[in-house]
């Protein structure tokens, strides 16, 4: 069979290239006059654009994707070294901005990583798009709907696509507006418009903090690129260096190929002639006297509040459950599959520079081991379904920060991939689920819908099966692969790191199959709740189905991904599908990282112990699904009626109040910022602006010139005395000067 | 640069329009009909002129005799329109006392 289209691009790179920026420019075109002409173009036309904007940015990715992955010819260069970058498309629109000696470009890039994030957004958001066709059919409000969705496309195709951390940085601050706006989509009720409002406010308290790394980042890199030559004379490297310092003020010091060329300079290497610089003081700048490694580090903390903003993370999850007041299909395409992965993205991209800090990849860990575990027993005792998939998202999320942690990004990756189709698909099936039974999302008032709502049913059913970690679906591998590697990896200067989040990561791993399987059980199976809104359930059209039925199918095919061992490279271990594909991207920071001796991977003791440790996830996994079962159709059931134990009860209540994390925050943050703000107000704005300054002046004038007014006697010949005084006085004073000298 | 002797010296010019000047001056702050006041104001007018055209002649440049011109015409202007509001002042109140003036106090 010949399969050489397979391996050559289906298009000419050099028109890929050029044509980058249509991607990100056809959901804006869309968002534009969604917005704008929506109302008068009718239903069917916003509908029919708000689709065909993302299918063509959708099409134009497959073909960019295919170029990426499949064609090894097509590489672009990078303005840090002048070389070739691994397998990459790359367009620069000139210079964006330019301030003193910083520079900005509008630059796009599509290396593996994120054309596989290209993939999932507009793949993603297409179906999310179409589904919203059917879910939003008796909503007056679509056109603005339809341009706030076709808006977050845009925005966030530009923070996958872009070459370097300013642009990237309007995607986020993009998606984080599309988001409020999104969030807040009915804004007459007051509790949704005020969840949008918290939304933006603990994403903007992450964002300060991506904005102070950026500044450390630009500070740090023109502080090496003005440090004087590398004095032992190693000719081919300082050549590069030359090229390097070009770059940092042409493209910029925020390039990711500036920032990667700069990982590979900072650890002990031949290049470096086995300097250490990440011990070493910055010479010069507002930063001189502190270390490189040091500043690193504090880069990343920040980068990491950052994150755990936009990826809902300990501690600034909070705002993700309440996110849940946006219309369904936001939910699935912004707080599930896309948006709250940026965080995830972020980190992987940044991996060559991450890697050079240990405590900074260990805190990246533990964080997202300990929200997996947290959100994941938060779900135990939600009822709200929307709320229980939040938590979900959170905990998942977790699992990928993990990944992150531990220097698995591709694991990390594949997780992402595979949570954006089957949470994607629970998210869908939830909105079906609303669609069918006059929005009621409480688990109790639902039942029995396997009869009612056959196709739903059984999507939600693969997508839970797939979180759930079963065996031949593609969540189970994704995680997996995160907690094998996990535990094999070891963080320099923290190396319990690894086993220990690997332990807290299976029992997340037990939770979720218990939420989950809860969750499926009560709304899904046994009788019809006599609590519930309509009498019967119905199923959606096929605009809704469709999407459903697809997501179900990749989370199932995503497999092939994850199953380890598959690929045989020459003289390694065998890795899994997605390893091999993302090697391009992560064989930088795997390199960075040997140098820098900051992670070290224990290696596998045997085949079999491997395979041991993927049935026992597996077992894990089924544990938490029985014990759901036999909990919720025995033990409850036959219970009914007879009083809780106290203890229990005292559990419950604690969960169902979600540990009161948001009663923590209001005590201690909301309120004594809310007071602080409310003193302000009462003494700067009200008494020293408005009375001192502003009515005091007023007061003082009117009675300085209630007093001066007796002088206006009326009297001309009056006032013509005090300009004869005067003018003597005057003619005096010059006589005197005169006379005098 | 020295004068003829046959000329005056500017001294005279000088004294003789401060002294004008001062007449009008205290004309104005002194006499109470306003027609007078109008008088002392163009007394002061005049005053100005002398000493204009006193500094022009004496340093032998034009420009003086410009601003004496743009005096009087000025002084004109002022004369047709404070004749004006005198006469409607006098239709209205039957007087032009500047003492009995006085409306345009606090």
């Amino acid at each position: 069979m010949d399969t050489s289209w397979l391996t050559k691009a289906w298009a000419d790179p050099r028109a890929l290239s050029a044509s980058l920026w249509l991607i990100i420019a056809l959901p804006a075109l869309g968002a534009l006059v969604c917005g704008v002409l929506g109302k008068a173009l009718g239903r069917t036309y916003v509908n029919l654009l708000a689709c065909a904007t993302v299918l063509g940015s959708f099409v134009l990715s497959v073909f960019v994707f295919q170029a990426v992955a499949a064609d090894s010819s097509v590489f672009a260069l990078s303005p840090a070294s002048g070389t070739a970058i691994r397998f990459a498309l790359a367009g620069d629109w000139g210079t964006w901005f330019s301030a003193g000696g910083f520079t900005a470009h509008f630059g796009l890039l599509v290396d593996h990583l994120s054309a596989t994030m290209l993939m999932v957004v507009t793949g993603v958001g297409f179906l999310i798009h179409l589904y919203s066709t059917g879910y939003m059919e008796h909503d007056e409000g679509y056109w603005r709907f339809f341009a706030y969705l076709n808006l977050f496309m845009a925005m966030m195709l530009t923070l996958v696509l872009a070459d370097n951390l300013v642009l990237l940085f309007v995607g986020w601050e993009g998606v984080g507006l599309c988001s409020y706006l999104l969030v807040g989509y009915y804004y007459t009720d007051e509790a949704k418009a005020w969840a949008g409002r918290k939304a933006f406010v603990a994403n903007r308290v992450g964002d300060f903090a991506f904005l102070m790394a950026m500044m450390l980042i630009v500070l740090t890199v023109t502080a090496y690129a003005q440090s004087p030559a590398n004095s032992t004379p190693v000719t081919a490297w300082q050549q590069r260096k030359a090229i390097w310092t070009r770059a940092v003020s042409d493209p910029g010091p925020l390039n990711f190929q500036v920032l990667e060329e700069f990982a590979r300079v900072l650890p002990p290497s031949a290049v470096t002639a086995n300097k250490n610089l990440l011990e070493a003081n910055i010479p010069s700048g507002p930063l001189a006297g502190y270390t490189y490694g040091g500043t690193l580090t504090v880069i990343f903390f920040l980068l990491l509040l950052g994150a755990t903003g936009k990826s809902a993370q300990l501690p600034l999850y909070v705002w993700l459950p309440d996110a849940m007041a946006g219309p369904t299909p936001v939910s699935a395409l912004i707080h599930a599959a896309t948006m709250v992965t940026a965080g995830v993205y972020l980190l992987c991209r940044m991996s060559p520079l991450l890697v050079l800090c240990p405590a900074a990849m260990a805190t990246v860990a533990v964080v997202g081991a300990v929200t997996a575990l947290f959100a994941a027993l938060i779900a135990f005792a939600q009822d709200d379904m929307k709320k229980i998939l939040a938590y979900s998202t959170i905990s998942q999320l977790g699992y990928m920060f993990l990944g992150v942690g531990v220097g698995i990004f591709w694991a990390a990756i594949l997780h992402l991939v595979t949570h954006a189709c089957f949470k994607g698909c629970l998210f869908l099936s939830a909105g079906s689920v609303m669609h069918g039974n006059a929005d009621e999302l409480d688990i109790k008032r639902l039942g029995g819908l396997r009869k009612e709502m056959p196709w739903t049913t059984a999507c939600f059913g693969i997508a839970t099966l797939t979180i759930t970690g079963i065996v031949p679906l593609s969540g189970f591998f994704s995680k997996d692969d995160i907690l094998d590697g996990a535990l094999h990896a070891r963080i320099a200067g923290a190396p319990w790191v690894g086993p220990w989040v690997y332990a807290i990561g299976m029992v997340g791993a037990v939770a979720t199959a218990f939420y989950m399987s809860r969750l499926y059980l009560l709304a899904f199976t046994g009788e019809r709740s006599k609590q519930a809104k309509v009498p019967h359930a119905h199923e959606s059209g096929w605009v809704m189905v469709a999407p459903l039925v697809i997501l179900a199918a990749l989370s199932v095919i995503l497999v092939t991904h994850g199953i380890p061992g598959v690929i045989q490279r020459p003289g390694g271990p065998p890795v899994t599908v997605m390893e091999e594909f993302l090697k391009p991207v992560f064989d930088l920071p795997a390199g960075v990282a040997r140098e820098a001796e900051s992670l070290h991977e224990v290696p596998a003791s045997s085949t079999p112990v491997t395979v041991l440790l993927y049935v026992f996830g597996w077992l894990v996994a089924l544990v938490g699904g029985a014990a759901a079962l036999v909990l919720y159709k025995r033990v409850f059931p036959a219970r009914a009626g007879r009083p809780v134990p106290a203890l229990l009860a005292g559990i419950r209540s604690f969960t169902v109040n979600k540990f009161y994390v948001d009663e923590l925050y209001d005590a201690f943050i909301y309120r004594p910022i809310k007071w602080l703000a409310i003193g302000l107000f009462r003494v700067v704005d009200e008494f020293i602006i408005d009375t001192l300054a502003v009515r005091g002046t007023a007061w003082v004038t009117a009675r300085i010139g209630s007093i001066l007014r007796y002088l206006q006697t009326g009297d001309a010949q009056a006032y013509a005395a005090v300009m004869a005084v005067g003018l003597l006085v005057g003619v005096g004073y010059a006589l005197f000067q005169v006379l005098a000298r | 640069m020295s004068l003829p002797a046959s000329q005056v010296a500017i001294q005279n010019y000088l004294l003789v329009a401060a002294l004008l000047f001062c007449m009008g001056m205290l004309g104005v702050l002194v006499r109470r009909n306003a027609l007078v006041v109008f008088m002392s104001i163009e007394l002061m007018l005049n005053a100005a002129n002398l000493t204009f055209l006193a500094f022009a002649r004496d340093r032998l440049d034009l420009t003086g005799h410009l601003a004496a011109l743009f005096v009087i015409a000025v002084a004109a202007a002022e004369a047709a329109i404070g004749l004006a509001i005198v006469i409607a002042v006098f239709r209205n109140r039957g007087t032009v006392n500047v003492e009995d003036i006085r409306t345009m106090k606090y």
